[in-house]
């Protein structure tokens, strides 16, 4: 594979993996927006896989496969046990609607853009150049943590935009070394696995996984 | 060896507490492992301090710096360990023993994983611990199982989480920019301090920034310091402790073994300026949250706010004197947070309540719990004869030379600072106690460690020792102050 051939694929992959990040904005079903990240996940194994081709390296082979088992299969699983178990409330609220969510969503992706374009264009390797789709990728996965109210969304947002750092990191230097990756994820799985008792705390407290009901500490 | 038994020894204990039946043994492992690990913890720093820099493999690298930290985290950990005890007797009783088996547990796993962060010198493994300190807390801070510790731990998960995220991206971009001339080992902290010179600065000008919001949310800086008033006053007093007086100190750490290869890419202005600008605002914020405090285990939180925004404006005015009154000033804090803290928790077990309002006679009630706490808040407002003013008193005569200005709102936001708690601590003290309330102190018996930090606040205050001064010194030279 040519490192053109892989530039364009990369490229495409990217942008899926954006496209999927605001899919969760769009879809207003928690059992979608789950699909939306088990998409996505999958989008960033292919694309660690390919790059384990391209540069012959057997660790990010490791990496693709370990990614796509925790993230693919398990922590889907997990969320989707969690929405089961909670039954009411499938319909997530957004303080802002989709419209304007949207609007917010690119005007972050400029501000990627801005950010991590300089940077992208210093560095040599064929993928560099979707660096900004992935840091746009980190930005809206932070806004969604701020505007949606449901924990499981909220849990969501945090799970895009570490898939968005794990794809800014592969895109410049071909992900970090193997350990830390392992490390990283199994954080991640740890986190969701917290995260997901949360749920069933808050749930069980204010009758609701409405974390604006989340409000009693205040000065 | 000596650094597997370090590492080995509090794991081993989080797994083995897991599944002890009886209380009583869960105590005894508890409070043993935790005496063993100072000793190992002690031990290993001798040796660093004796001129080796320990390693193993290329995984840990236990430098001057590290050994100081190793010490900070031991030293609190037996410290709050001995209380921890009879607080939690005093908390939970027999009928909540699974509660009481995760305290425990969880306890060792929390130090563990502080203890791979700062002795590790590869940077991805440092996030992944830190990362892990997170995850290992929040369980302690929701002990209490009320709503609001729900609340406060449930903030606390995803604040973390979000900000250390940004560390991360910090973190590869580092090692990114070092990849280019070192290869893998680029993850290593000793390799990209050896490249330093050679990194793209414009790739380390964006990651350091990134840094210092990731690690800056760790350590409790504002304006990502939210989480912390919450789950600081909301966690177990031995944990508020810890996370005050150690936790907050190893997401400092993170940063300064940044600030460490950074200043050398860049010079040492771009960091000083961030450190100050963030220092200050830490200070401002505390400020404005310290006047008329209603609630004294939220007053200590944000007090933390100060303090490691103080040791910002030391690390940002820099130079020598700036810098060795940061690291003094760290040491400084964790000795009096942590006792402070645990004072907390018995002013908590005897009124049942953390409103400054609902504590009167203090003195009274409880006079050893109120004497020692007014004694730890004069230490913490930074008078002498303890160690605080001397720290504070080098890091303000250093910014007078480098950054007159800065220093002068510095000490301004101290004097307000100053004036807010002792009018909130001076309420709790007199008056007369409600009427229902038995005199005599909870737990006196377990405050006995206390002495000890006040005895090294007050030695540190009137006499720097030498060995004290060269273990600084050497932390210094790996900062390459």
């Amino acid at each position: 594979m040519s490192g053109e051939v892989l530039a364009k694929s990369v490229n495409l992959l990217s942008f899926v993996a954006l496209g999927s990040t605001i899919l969760l904005i769009i879809r207003t079903r928690l059992e979608g927006q789950v699909r939306a990240f088990a998409l996505q996940s999958l989008v960033l194994a292919v694309l660690s896989a390919l790059i384990a081709l391209y540069s012959g390296s057997l660790e990010l082979l490791g990496v693709a496969i370990a990614l796509a088992a925790v993230k693919v299969v398990i922590i889907p699983r997990v969320l989707n046990r969690s929405i089961a178990k909670i039954g009411l409330s499938r319909v997530a609220a957004p303080y802002l609607g989709t419209v304007p969510a949207l609007i917010i969503c690119a005007f972050l992706t400029i501000v990627a853009f801005y950010v991590m374009t300089p940077i992208a264009e210093s560095n040599p390797l064929p993928t560099a150049d979707a660096m900004p789709l992935a840091f746009a990728s980190v930005l809206i996965g932070f806004f969604i943590m701020v505007n949606r109210r449901r924990a499981v969304t909220q849990i969501l947002g945090f799970l895009m935009l570490e898939n968005g750092i794990f794809l800014l990191a592969l895109l410049a230097t071909y992900g970090v070394p193997f350990i830390v990756e392992m490390g990283v994820f199994l954080d991640v799985l740890v986190a969701v696995l917290i995260m997901e008792v949360f749920v069933y705390h808050i749930k069980d407290n204010f009758d609701s996984i409405d974390v604006g009901e989340l409000g009693k500490l205040k000065e | 060896m000596i650094l597997l038994t370090l590492l080995f020894v509090p794991l081993l204990a989080a797994g083995l507490i897991a599944f002890t039946r009886r209380r009583e043994m869960m105590e005894v492992l508890h409070t043993l492992t935790a005496m063993a690990v100072l000793g190992a913890g002690v031990t290993t720093a001798v040796q660093v301090w004796k001129g080796e820099v320990l390693t193993a493999g290329d995984l840990f690298r236990i430098d001057a710096l590290s050994a100081l930290m190793v010490v900070i985290i031991t030293f609190l950990g037996a410290f709050a360990s001995v209380y921890a005890v009879g607080y939690i007797r005093a908390e939970l009783d027999d009928s909540h023993l699974a509660r009481v088996r995760l305290f425990f547990s969880l306890f060792h796993l929390f130090l563990f994983t502080m203890l791979v962060a700062v002795t590790t010198d590869n940077l991805g493994v440092m996030w992944v611990a830190i990362e892990g300190t997170t995850l290992a807390t929040v369980f302690l801070v929701n002990l209490r199982r009320s709503r609001t510790s729900l609340e406060a731990a449930y903030k606390y998960l995803i604040l973390s989480s979000v900000g250390i995220a940004l560390a991360f991206i910090g973190t590869a971009l580092v090692y990114y920019a070092g990849a280019a001339s070192a290869g893998e080992s680029a993850v290593n902290w000793s390799t990209l301090r050896a490249a330093a010179a050679s990194l793209n600065r414009d790739v380390i000008r964006v990651a350091f920034v990134f840094i210092i919001i990731g690690y800056g949310t760790k350590a409790g800086l504002a304006p990502m310091h939210t989480w912390l008033p919450d789950a600081h006053s909301e966690a177990p007093a031995p944990i508020s402790a810890l996370m005050s007086g150690v936790l907050l100190n190893v997401g400092l750490y993170a940063m300064l073994r940044f600030k460490a290869v950074v200043d050398i890419a860049l010079g040492p202005e771009f960091t000083a300026h961030l450190l100050v600008g963030i220092g200050l605002l830490s200070l401002l914020v505390a400020a404005a949250f310290l006047v008329r405090q209603r609630n004294y285990k939220r007053m200590l939180a944000y007090s933390s706010v100060e303090h490691i925004g103080i040791i910002c404006l030391g690390l940002g005015f820099g130079g020598y004197w700036g810098t060795f009154g940061a690291l003094f000033h760290v040491v400084n804090h964790a000795l009096s947070k942590s006792l402070l803290f645990i004072l907390s928790g018995n002013i908590l077990l005897k009124y049942h309540s953390a409103e400054i309002d609902d504590v009167r006679g203090l003195l009274r009630a409880a006079p050893w719990t109120g004497a020692l706490f007014v004694a730890g808040i004069l230490a913490l407002v930074g008078l002498p004869p303890f160690a605080l003013f001397v720290s504070e008193f080098i890091i303000f005569r250093a910014g007078m030379e480098s950054n007159p200005w800065a220093a002068a709102i510095g000490v301004l936001l101290l004097v307000i600072i100053f004036g807010g708690m002792l009018a909130s601590v001076n309420r709790m003290l007199y008056g007369d106690p409600p009427a229902a309330l038995t005199r005599g102190d909870p737990l006196r018996l377990w405050l006995a460690p206390l002495a000890l930090n006040f005895a090294l606040l007050i030695v540190l205050g009137l006499a720097l020792p030498p060995p004290f001064v060269a273990a600084l010194k050497q932390a210094l030279q790996v900062l390459g102050v």
